[in-house]
């Protein structure tokens, strides 16, 4: 991902100096060194399968898969929009439930002090093992899915928000309760614009992490989907169709996570330090 | 001789009115008093300075006049009513300027505006206005990480200014920029004063800072402190650098200068703890 400013990973940065320029030799070098590693992988990856006669059930060659996406691009582009649909509905569910927690916790001492330590604790679980709980509770719909999707995904962004709202500035406090601004218009005029690279950074987080709760879920019950379809294959020893439907997979999670990126450097236009 | 504004505050009945305020802070362990005791009016139209070593209770002072801090007793007046909450026709600057790091200049000096819900419209012109009396035309569409110190403190006296209120109350707002700055800031202080007439009070720990600026000035010292000395500035107005040159303002500042030290060494058991802050030592030397 190239830098996009605010929302860094540490995403504590919001008003450091300006990021140096990147020349276009800096730049074009920045492009061209992931890729020419990339090809090499592959290319050793190509040469590897073909001279050394390794059976597709094992690994399949890049051309190879490369091959059956575009030939059967119908089939997996039926079972990537489940994919996508659920983890986007999650993730944007994830996030309102994770800010809405964060603005609880910011607010009120006693939810703050009964809610944190749970949450934290919640996060220690290893939440994979509930996964079949999900099934038993909420069906083999799509909605156990989303569900546990977004159990899995809106902690970041309680942690991140959280730490938003309590980042801003004293003097910036003192100032608003001086011109009697209400608990209102500090949150939205100071508290949240203060917050939003914080926010990004878990939001990026979180909308991998809503692609595993999805994929996750499909493993153990979907009829479609990535998840579905990679079980599926992978139980018939159908290794193609299981790496193209990873590799589709990525592509969803770059669609996705560029979204957010997108979102962020709009965010960034309003509310970011640095000139616009 | 005598205070040029002496004859209008005697008119008036005074428009802040301090009275006998003490404020203790309570922790766990100890309780600590930051205000012995303090009384003090001011006129309507006069430029007051709270002076005093850092940690004396000026600030603290400061900021209960502000509403931003409640007295443990007596009580604090404004125009005849208690000052119990924060209150709209006061504009407060910080030491910090404070300013919004992702709003241009123009609006961070509109930020009370909003906040007052009142027509933004209505004070563009006026936000214009002021940014160009502190010679900040050109930066109005410039964000804070954009400007240097010295011009953010103006953005955030322009935006203490933009709603008008009658009074300003200034808590130590030059004394995080360099000394040459800080004088430019004096400077322009007394010019925007001229313009747009308000009652102000300043807390600084800088004597020359003080004698420059105000009508009168209050000396706050002792731990816990009280009001040592309350003294008329005898320059008259307009004030440009030269005053500062006079034997009068030497004189003015030597007299402030032993107030503060005796208002310090009162009770012998405190003289030996001496704090050596940058202020402190600064506002020491200056004469």
């Amino acid at each position: 991902m190239a830098p996009t400013g605010i929302g860094t990973e540490t995403g504590a940065i919001i008003a450091g100096p300006a990021l140096q320029k990147e020349t276009g030799l800096a730049n074009l070098r920045g492009i061209a060194l992931p890729v020419a590693l990339a090809a090499i992988v592959l290319v050793g990856w190509q040469l590897a399968v073909t001279l050394g006669h390794i059976p597709p059930v094992i690994l399949p060659s890049p051309v190879s898969i490369t091959k059956y996406i575009i030939d059967r691009y119908d089939i997996l582009l039926m079972h990537a929009i489940p994919t996508t649909l659920e983890s986007a509905a999650a993730f944007v569910l994830a996030t309102l439930l994770g800010i809405a927690l964060a603005i609880i916790i910011t607010y009120s001492q006693i939810a703050r002090e009964a809610l944190y330590p749970n949450l934290v604790f919640f996060q220690l679980i290893p939440k994979i093992a509930l996964a079949p709980l999900f099934i038993i509770w909420l069906g083999i719909g799509s909605q156990s899915r989303i569900a546990f999707s977004v159990f899995i995904a809106f902690f970041p962004i309680v942690i991140a928000t959280t730490a938003g709202f309590a980042n801003v500035d004293k003097g910036t406090l003192r100032l608003c309760r001086a011109l009697t601004a209400s608990e209102w218009q500090i949150f939205t005029s100071v508290r949240f614009p203060a917050a939003l690279p914080h926010i990004f950074s878990g939001m990026k987080i979180a909308i991998t992490l809503a692609i595993i709760g999805v994929i996750i879920g499909e493993f153990i019950t979907a009829q479609a989907g990535l998840g579905y379809l990679i079980i599926f294959a992978t139980a018939r020893a159908d290794t193609e169709i299981s790496m193209a439907a990873i590799v589709v997979l990525c592509i969803c999670g770059l669609l996705l996570y560029g979204l957010v990126a997108l979102g962020e450097s709009i965010a960034n236009r309003f509310y970011s330090a640095e000139s616009s | 001789m005598l205070a040029v504004n002496a004859d209008d505050a005697a008119v008036s009945a005074p428009l802040v009115s301090v009275r006998n305020v003490q404020k203790t802070y309570f922790t766990r362990q100890a309780s600590v008093q930051a205000v012995a005791s303090a009384s003090l009016d001011v006129a309507r139209g006069e430029f007051v300075s709270l002076l005093g070593p850092s940690g004396c209770g000026k600030s603290t002072l400061l900021m209960m006049i502000a509403g931003l801090e409640q007295p443990t007793s007596g009580s604090i007046l404004l125009g005849g009513a208690e000052v119990k909450k924060p209150r709209r026709d006061i504009g407060v600057i910080f030491q910090d300027a404070t300013l919004l790091p992702w709003k241009t200049s123009l609006e961070n000096v509109l930020f009370p505006i909003r906040i007052l819900k009142l027509p933004i419209e209505a004070y563009r012109q006026r936000a214009h206005e002021l940014l160009k009396m502190v010679g900040l035309s050109g930066f109005e569409h410039k964000k804070p990480s954009e400007l240097s110190g010295g011009m953010r403190q103006r953005v955030s006296i322009c935006r203490a200014l933009i709603h008008d209120p009658d009074i300003l109350l200034m808590d130590e707002p030059f004394s995080a920029l360099d000394a040459i700055t800080r004088d430019q800031m004096n400077v322009a202080l007394s010019e925007i004063l001229e313009t747009y007439k308000k009652t102000v009070i300043f807390v600084t720990h800088s004597i020359r800072e003080a004698a420059f600026l105000s009508d009168r000035v209050v000396v706050m010292g002792g731990r816990p402190s009280t009001i040592a000395l309350d003294m008329k500035m005898p320059f008259p107005r307009p004030r440009r650098f030269e005053i500062e040159e006079t034997p009068e303002f030497a004189m003015v500042c030597r007299k402030l200068r032993l107030t503060i030290e005796q208002a310090h060494q009162g009770p012998p058991s405190t003289s030996s703890v001496v704090e050596t802050r940058a202020g402190e030592s600064r506002a020491g030397q200056i004469e």
